[in-house]
């Protein structure tokens, strides 16, 4: 091998991390400002959490708990946006609370966006999404073993006074939402440990139903649990909400709401993609480098 | 007896809140949950004043001294107390004002907009940073060096193939694999590093409650 | 006549039983009842009667395919007794009413057995090997390099002149990862107070942070510097995740520590701290049980505790007896769940033993 090329190869070994930064930019960005359309195929920890839902008995409410902070707000807020959209499109009550109270202004933002989405296109009250019949915002107390295991009991008790205010004895939702046993699925969308206490406390204790939204990388903490059933599937990271999105789409074109609505989880898909092949380039680059000046050292 | 109390205390609270979990005795339930409502959120309250305490301190040290790159402790303490005041009383947002005003015109900076408008950006370029960092780690340490870190590699990649639709048009069973490398090698992995983890704690927690472990007192014997 | 046919055509639920609610701490009865076969009943109407009153109160109107109701508002030790109402869409026939039975709350969880069980029987096997520590000194544990790595850091330190930055993780004092990074921060401690290496511990939990500022005094008063301590080697950044992380890693960037200790629980914020350690030169010795953090550790630092090596590092290093006693306690545990696994997994596939419902 010549010099100058096992020059090249050594380099390129030890190449400064900046011209990566660069390239990986260019790469995420290139497909934000030319979006490519990918669809991607929904998993089966997806569509076990959606069919459930689907089918949940109409008495029962689905509750969501927004257990993330801002940092991940890119990847988990798609996936709160289209449970809610799920759940105001097949008319279930739900119940929206938060754990970390960095968790509050992004539930606050994601309901104001889905129920503006349904508001706007009801004609009649019966299509419209009303506070208080059709969903509560409890808020945020601590300590979390308080949320947790007073909810099996009384949720009033836990939330006296909702995010808004309002004495919830008073909302007429909160008479069929008393605790646990009026609650079909517990959603806790979280980057942290979190669905794991949801787990420890509220299921052991209660046998609550629960599921989660996790970040990608913690999804493979999450996996014992799904296949042993504590959780009823799974959306994990951005390519899960990107999922549910679609099968939410579709179940919204099922029931006749054919809306123009935004899918973050599934814009972002072009730029996920393309970053992942970019990553899978340099590994192969870094490992042909390695080995061409490994050969020649022996 | 600086020691001792706190080692009674631990003993106590911790063999009682066992006992809670095994005794659904209201009596019992209602002693563990003042515990864990009250008690706890006093602590959890005096713990904010302590911190914000040790913040200012810090920094007012570094002022003092002027230390290196002393000016951002004023950005530091400013920031804190700016937020603090219109945390406390300039209200939640335009629909539920505070006692202090925070609009000026059509411009509001309650704690909403610093929130949604500083805190969450911020927060997040913070954490995109790890698709760079993610990056360079697996360029400089992804190199099939021995038999372990080939099937590091070989698992990453089948991993990340499965998650785009490239991999699809590889091998239509690819994802499926990728799935099934999550679902069953991984989490038998997990499951036993699972094991071990919780013994350790069950291990840690027996240790402190008996007050073999006392490193959590501040050291010394 | 053909009215009077009608009116007993509606066939009313049987065997209504109330019961306590078993293992809780009272106020429920459950009643159940065997469902009318009739296909035109369309519900349900559960009543209660308390002892000494003649009303009936109405509870709750359920599904037709229900045959249990929890009554969760009764008072304990006050006898109650339950009808059941099977209803149509224009009649109604009622069950004859159930015996009267009251709640109580109960002293012991009958579904905690099994972790009652292993409680004491794990609790017993460390306690043996606590008792067998006091006797048997020379317990083995096993090289953890982690650990044996780090006096040469902080050697390495010390030859260069550069701080040594240690960060006890992110979570409270109530995570058991936390308690053991101190007991390192302690020792740690100890050896900067001796080589005379300049220690930064920036912290993110208040009380974390009032214990922490005690352990690495009372380190450096035992090894002898008390002189070499002040109040700003310890101290309070911020709770919040990534601005956690932004202060860490300007600290990295503007001290340039020749030695960082990851120690404790991290979160997403773990590849940021160490891969910016990383591109300063540092050495880098990490430890969490965090799963899902452990492989970027194991990427961008130079040695990495993994799991439950963390909570041996106080034994490992201190090699007091008791502690060690404790670990071999640990090790026992997992061979006794192993083979309990094992027992269970060939009773389950080779002879088809429901295991799952014996717990």
């Amino acid at each position: 091998m010549s010099t100058e090329r096992e020059n090249i190869l050594i380099r390129l070994q030890k190449i400064d991390r900046r011209w990566i930064y660069l390239v990986l930019w260019l790469v995420v960005m290139f497909p934000l400002i030319f979006p490519f359309k990918i669809k991607p195929k929904p998993t089966p920890p997806v569509e076990q959490l959606f069919n459930y839902i689907d089918t949940m008995p109409e008495n029962k409410a689905l509750a969501i708990s927004v257990d993330f902070t801002p940092d991940t707000r890119a990847e988990l807020q798609p996936m709160v946006v289209a449970l809610l959209r799920h759940a105001f499109a097949i008319r279930r009550r739900v119940g929206i609370l938060a754990i970390s109270v960095y968790g509050l202004g992004l539930g606050e933002e994601a309901i104001q966006q889905v129920t503006g989405e349904f508001n706007a296109h009801a004609r009649t009250h019966e299509d419209s999404v009303i506070y208080g019949e059709d969903y509560v915002f409890w808020g945020w107390t601590t300590p979390i073993l308080t949320v947790m295991l007073g909810m099996g009991e009384r949720i009033t008790n836990v939330f006296p006074v909702d995010y808004y205010g309002n004495r919830t004895e008073s909302l007429p939702i909160m008479k069929e939402i008393k605790n646990y046993d009026d609650i079909g699925i517990l959603i806790t969308v979280a980057a942290s440990a979190i669905p794991r206490s949801w787990i420890n406390y509220a299921q052991v204790q209660f046998g609550v139903n629960l599921s989660c939204g996790i970040t990608a990388v913690s999804a493979a903490d999450f996996y014992p649990y799904v296949n042993s059933g504590q959780f009823i599937g799974m959306l994990a990271g951005m390519k899960g909400a990107a999922e549910y999105e679609q099968l939410v789409r579709q179940r919204m074109e099922k029931n006749g709401m054919e809306w123009a609505l935004r899918n973050r989880g599934t814009e972002a898909m072009s730029s996920q993609t393309a970053a992942h092949l970019a990553i899978m380039a340099f590994i192969v680059l870094g490992n042909i480098a390695y080995f061409a000046t490994r050969r020649k050292r022996k | 007896m600086k020691r001792r109390i706190p080692l009674l205390i631990v003993l106590i609270t911790g063999i009682f809140g066992a006992v809670a979990f095994f005794v659904p005795n209201p009596v019992i339930r209602s002693a563990d949950e003042t515990m864990r409502n009250d008690v706890q959120r006093i602590i959890a309250a005096f713990s904010l004043v302590l911190g914000v305490g040790s913040i200012v301190q810090h920094h007012l040290l570094k002022i003092k001294r002027k230390a290196q790159f002393w000016p951002y402790s004023y950005i530091t303490i400013i920031a804190l107390a700016i937020t603090a005041v219109i945390g406390v009383f300039g209200g939640i947002d335009v629909s539920r004002p505070g006692l202090l005003p925070t609009r000026i015109g059509s411009f509001s900076f309650h704690i909403q907009t610093i929130y949604s408008n500083m805190m969450v950006p911020l927060a997040a370029t913070m954490f995109s940073l790890l698709a760079f960092f993610m990056s360079s780690a697996a360029y400089r340490a992804f190199r099939a060096r021995n038999l372990e870190a080939t099937l590091l590699l070989l698992a990453a990649f089948i991993l990340m193939l499965g998650a785009v639709p490239l991999g699809r048009m590889i091998h239509k069973q690819l994802p499926a694999f990728a799935e099934w490398i999550l679902a069953v090698p991984n989490t038998a992995s997990k499951r036993g590093i699972l094991f071990g983890v919780e013994l350790g704690v069950f291990a840690t927690s027996l240790k402190i409650i008996l007050g073999i472990e006392r490193g959590w007192l501040g050291g010394g014997k | 006549m053909l009215s009077f046919i009608l009116m007993i055509s509606l066939l009313p639920p049987v065997e209504v039983k109330a019961r306590d609610v078993p293992n809780d701490e009272g106020g429920k009865m459950l009643i159940t009842w065997q469902r009318s076969a009739d296909p035109a009943v369309i519900g349900y109407r559960v009543l209660r009667q308390e002892q000494g009153s003649d009303e009936w109160e109405t509870l709750a109107f359920v599904g037709r395919l229900t045959s249990r109701y929890t009554d969760d508002a009764v008072r304990n030790r006050v006898n109650y007794r339950y009808q059941v109402i099977a209803c149509s869409e224009t009649e109604s026939a009622v069950s004859e009413p159930s015996a009267y039975a009251f709640s109580l709350p109960q002293w012991f969880d009958t579904s905690t057995l099994p972790a009652l069980l292993g409680t004491v029987v794990l609790s017993l096997i460390f306690v043996y090997f606590i008792n067998r520590a006091k006797r048997d000194k020379n317990l083995f544990i096993r090289r953890i390099a982690g650990l044996d790595a780090v006096e040469e850091a902080l050697g390495r330190a010390t030859e260069m002149g550069r701080a040594t930055l240690y960060v006890p993780g992110l979570s409270s004092m109530a995570d058991v990862a936390t308690i053991a990074s101190l007991n390192i921060l302690g020792e740690v401690a100890k050896k900067t107070a001796q080589f005379g290496t300049p220690l930064i511990v920036p912290v993110a939990d208040p009380i974390v942070y009032t214990v922490a500022r005690e352990v690495v005094k009372e380190s450096y008063t035992a090894a002898g510097r008390p002189d070499a301590f002040h109040q700003d080697i310890v101290f309070f950044v911020t709770d919040q995740q990534f601005a956690f992380a932004a202060a860490v890693d300007g600290i990295m960037t503007r001290e340039t520590p020749a030695t960082n200790f990851l120690i404790g629980m991290f979160w997403a914020e773990s590849l940021i701290l160490a891969e910016t350690g990383a591109a300063t030169g540092a050495i880098q010795i990490a430890g969490t049980d965090a799963i899902a953090q452990l492989p970027f550790f194991i990427t961008a630092c130079d040695y990495t505790l993994l799991g439950e090596e963390l909570y041996a590092a106080s034994a490992y290093i201190s090699r007091e007896p008791l502690l060690l006693g404790a670990i071999k306690g640990q090790d026992y545990s997992k061979v006794l769940i192993t083979i309990l696994i094992i027992i269970f997994t060939i009773l389950a596939l080779g002879f088809n033993q429901p295991v799952m419902n014996w717990f």
